[in-house]
């Protein structure tokens, strides 16, 4: 059974107003799947979230229409809203109803000085995973800036060798730009 | 199978894989889904060294540069991820689940042979007794799950109980949400 024949007809079964999008489509492999940011699926599936979740991806959505445009989606075809579905949905708990991911801790960046011995100290980073940093990649980076030791301590905390809080402040705003100087906290000289 | 899954605690390590060993998978993944040959190489550059991630359960997990493609448990054959078979929907062979069964598969649940035979449901009869599928839904263009064929098409329809389809990979679960770092 050759693929190229199968496809497109059962894409244009499911969705007859995207019938030139799916045409497009089965030209070029790999093909380009959109994901929700906050739910990660493809839109289609925001559907199926949790209400609170849900919530989010028709904001998502509202505020990104001319990005969904250009991708050549019909946003009408993959709808949230369903007065019909909703009432079928259960209510209750259950085994059907997914939850919704625990909340991210508060974002506040923790930077603190640790002393070493008498005149010598190291840096402790906390907070920057809950910006989703790749902390392996940051502390790396830290390491080749400072030309010095740094390593990911614990799950959210980097540990950098040397007393480097001023440095790093800048170097953290440089990089991550969705990272603001609210969020950072120096707690100065910290015992360990 | 990755219901509760995360980096830090399933996965051991992290090994890059001889090539006479990347030579093996790579036959082994063709001799499954033939219908991926000609995209291999742009999946798979031939230069591109893989490494596998070995984790909890003796699954293993099949990464290219910063993209998880394929993972296996056992001797299973080998599956690619949701995330592959999305940009390559053709490489599997597609059963398709009615609406009411969506929200549970994305929670994790096995695929009931009244999911496959009701009408809103399309059940493929090509397909083979113990295999791998791509599980798609009623109105929705990608797939939502990958699942191991538990009984023949031809069993499904008439026993019409119980469960046709292991769900082994779906959206949300822990490897759809698997990071890699290198």
């Amino acid at each position: 059974m050759s693929e190229e024949v199968e496809t497109p007809v059962e894409e244009t079964n499911e969705e007859c107003n995207n019938g030139k999008q799916s045409k497009e489509k089965t030209v070029s492999y790999p093909l380009k799947v959109i994901y929700c940011p906050e739910c990660s699926l493809p839109l289609e599936f925001c559907e199926f979230m949790p209400e609170t979740v849900q919530v989010k991806c028709r904001e998502w959505r509202e505020n990104n229409l001319d990005i969904l445009e250009q991708e050549g989606l019909e946003i009408s075809s993959l709808t949230l809203d369903e007065p019909s579905g909703d009432k079928k949905r259960q209510k209750r708990g259950g085994r059907g109803n997914l939850k919704a991911k625990q909340k991210k801790e508060p974002e506040v960046i923790k930077i603190a000085k640790i002393p070493r011995g008498k005149r010598k100290f190291m840096t402790r980073v906390q907070g920057l995973a809950t910006f989703d940093v790749n902390m392996k990649k940051a502390s790396k980076l830290f390491a080749q800036k400072f030309s010095c030791g740094s390593t990911v301590s614990a799950p959210d905390e980097i540990l950098i060798q040397g007393d480097v809080t001023d440095d790093l402040i800048d170097i953290i705003l440089e990089t991550w730009n969705e990272i603001d100087e609210n969020h950072i906290q120096d707690l100065g000289e910290v015992k360990r | 199978m990755f219901r509760k899954f995360d980096e830090n605690e399933n996965v051991s390590s992290t090994n890059q894989i001889k090539s006479s060993v990347q030579r093996q998978i790579r036959a082994t993944i063709l001799q499954q889904m033939p219908k991926i040959e000609p995209y291999l190489q742009d999946i798979w550059p031939k230069k591109e060294s893989a490494r596998v991630m070995k984790c909890h359960e003796h699954i293993e997990i099949l990464t290219v540069g910063e993209e998880c493609l394929f993972f296996k448990q056992r001797d299973s054959p080998w599956y690619p991820t949701l995330k592959l078979l999305h940009k390559y929907p053709f490489i599997l062979p597609k059963q398709k689940v009615d609406r009411g069964a969506i929200k549970f598969v994305l929670s994790g649940a096995n695929i009931m042979c009244p999911g496959l035979t009701s009408p809103g449901a399309d059940l493929n009869m090509d397909t083979i007794d113990d295999s791998a599928v791509a599980v798609h839904a009623e109105g929705k263009v990608n797939a939502l799950a990958i699942g191991h064929m538990k009984m023949s098409p031809q069993k499904i329809s008439e026993v019409n109980k119980g469960i046709g389809i292991d769900t082994v990979h779906y959206l949300n679960d822990g490897l759809w949400h698997l990071k890699i770092v290198k």
